[in-house]
């Protein structure tokens, strides 16, 4: 067992925007969180990395509790996150930031180390050419690209993607796609995608799937089962999914 | 790829400038306070520039500095001379890193204008318990002119306040630089630009950035401290509440870090000689009215380079043969 939250709650004032959620995560497995917007995604994964402080519950990393190390220490322990509105180190160069993530992630590179690895990160998500620009200067996809190489130079046992796939073209979903699936077969990360829209990216790459709705779990299982589910389909698709 | 070459350039520019004022009758003292303004910039840019914090109490650490060399020159005059000087540079030190370690350790809770505004009362703050607690003479200071030419004589006196108060002072300066390049191209220095630009994701990304933004706090309070014992109490051979605790001094070096280029390590070399000799040369062609004209002229070259002159020099550089140099 990697992660594992027991009933974890968390509260904004008189909102529950999680509500006792147990989870449980393998290594190297994938899975997909999905639910609409406000249901409690992104809090979730901000627990689990700790920029916020669960309210109720425990939050368990290797069979180590975590509920309350700070983010910085649970990064050390092989926690990765990219974030829905990516948030590069602005002045910094894309090179520097792929950079940052190798120096103080689970990889505890040197200077000098982490600067290697970032140009072996850049080249494989396909933004080498980029690396001496400012990271402000990117594109929105390209910032994306960027945080992923930045939280695979961290060397993760466990990647939170949040949103990473939303506004990409059908083909650079698949090449990211590919890509996630073949580093996580060789460096046996476990990875969490979550996404709000994107069920046909979802099916190819999770072989599990959780459902938010209202801050709660609604349901979890093997994705198609779960997708096709009648509950799902009625709080959250509205229509029956059609694959193939 | 680390890269130390700027200090190639800050080593150069410092030579030209020593050469200049020994060379050129007349120089040495608006040379020193170039110097003097370069250094105080520097110091601060350790922290300011590299975390975009603003420390607004940054002259009581120049203050505590100089009282604790003050302190043991004063007092402890028995000692002979090296051990005073000693003592005074342990005591600058000392004094600096609790300053700072305690006002860190509150202070740097918050975030951003917060930290600002609780930083703002820490230089009113000693300087009235001085005044009001009447420690270290109060308000009538501790002067050193009588007691050192007392002990140690009128020579060693003269001595000490020109030139191992100058070369004191350029030691301190040029080694502000050496380590803000150190921290440039070391961990720390990669952790603070992270926390700078975001500190959430700094976070996030492994980065303890209390800690980071302590140590970075600490370098340049201890660094301020050595350009008060140096600066002022060596030099001058005399400290007053009221002159080493004006906050003028640091709105001066938030002005030279910004102007030169915040983050940098030249930003504060290019922006002290650009405030120092203008402030300098403005004095002497229009008494009194100094302030009105270098108050525009600067407001100008901040509008011109946002990102400091450094800033846009690095960016201009990129490419081209000077980038190694320019930093």
């Amino acid at each position: 067992m990697l992660l594992k939250l027991e009933e974890v709650t968390k509260r904004f004032g008189g909102l529950v925007a999680v509500n006792s959620v147990s989870l449980e995560i393998d290594e190297g497995e994938k899975v997909g969180i999905v639910g609409p917007n406000g249901s409690g995604k992104t809090t979730l994964y901000n627990v689990i990395s700790g920029v916020y402080a669960p309210d109720g519950g425990r939050i368990f990393f290797e069979g180590k509790e975590i509920t309350n190390l700070p983010a910085h220490e649970r990064t050390k322990l092989g926690i990765a996150r990219t974030f829905q509105v990516p948030r590069p180190f602005g002045s910094a160069t894309v090179r520097e930031n792929v950079a940052i993530g190798a120096m103080f992630g689970r990889a505890n590179a040197g200077v000098d180390e982490a600067l290697e690895m970032a140009d072996r990160y850049l080249e494989m998500v396909g933004i080498y050419e980029l690396r001496e620009k400012e990271a402000k200067l990117l594109t929105p996809l390209e910032k994306k690209l960027m945080e992923l190489a930045r939280a695979l130079a961290m060397k993760p046992k466990l990647l939170l993607l949040d949103e990473l796939l939303a506004g990409m073209n059908p083909q650079d979903i698949n090449r990211i796609l590919d890509l996630i699936n073949k580093v996580k077969e060789e460096e046996n990360i476990a990875t969490i995608a979550m996404v709000e829209h994107l069920m046909h990216a979802i099916t190819k790459f999770a072989e599990r799937v959780v459902v938010m709705h209202q801050g709660s779990k609604l349901i979890e299982g093997p994705t198609m089962e779960v997708l096709n589910h009648p509950k799902v389909v009625e709080v959250y698709l509205g229509e029956k999914l059609k694959i193939g | 790829m680390r890269n130390y070459t700027p200090l190639v350039t800050l080593l150069l520019i410092y030579a030209v400038m020593i050469a200049i004022g020994q060379g050129i009758q007349g120089m040495w003292q608006p040379i020193m306070l170039v110097i003097f303004y370069i250094a105080v910039g520097q110091a601060l840019n350790i922290f300011l520039g590299m975390t975009g914090y603003v420390n607004f109490g940054y002259v009581a650490l120049l203050g505590v500095g100089a009282y604790g060399m003050a302190v043991a020159l004063g007092y402890y005059t028995d000692l002979g001379l090296i051990p005073a000087l000693t003592l005074g540079f342990i005591l600058a030190i000392l004094l600096a890193f609790i300053v700072s370690m305690v006002v860190g350790g509150i202070a740097l809770r918050l975030r951003g204008a917060y930290f600002a505004i609780a930083t703002i009362g820490v230089n009113e703050g000693i300087k009235y318990l001085i005044l009001g607690g009447k420690i270290w003479g109060g308000s009538s200071g501790i002067v050193l002119s009588g007691i050192l030419r007392k002990a140690y004589g009128a020579e060693t006196m003269r001595f000490l306040s020109t030139v191992f108060a100058d070369a004191g002072l350029i030691v301190v300066a040029i080694l502000s630089g050496i380590i803000t390049m150190y921290i440039l191209n070391s961990r720390l220095g990669y952790g603070l630009i992270a926390l700078r630009e975001d500190e959430d994701a700094a976070k996030v990304m492994g980065i303890n950035v209390r800690r980071y933004k302590q140590i970075a706090f600490v370098i340049s309070c201890i660094l301020a401290g050595l350009i008060g014992a140096t600066a002022w109490t060596l030099k001058l051979t005399y400290v007053f509440p009221q002159d080493v605790f004006a906050i003028n001094y640091t709105v001066e070096a938030i002005v030279i870090v910004m102007l030169g280029g915040a983050g940098t390590l030249l930003g504060p070399v290019v922006g002290g000689l650009i405030y120092a000799l203008l402030k300098y040369y403005l004095t002497i062609a229009f008494p009194g009215m100094q302030l009105l004209i270098l108050a525009p002229l600067l407001i100008i070259v901040i509008l011109l380079f946002p990102e400091g002159v450094v800033g846009y020099l690095a960016k201009a550089a990129r490419g081209t043969r000077f980038e190694k140099f320019v930093r």
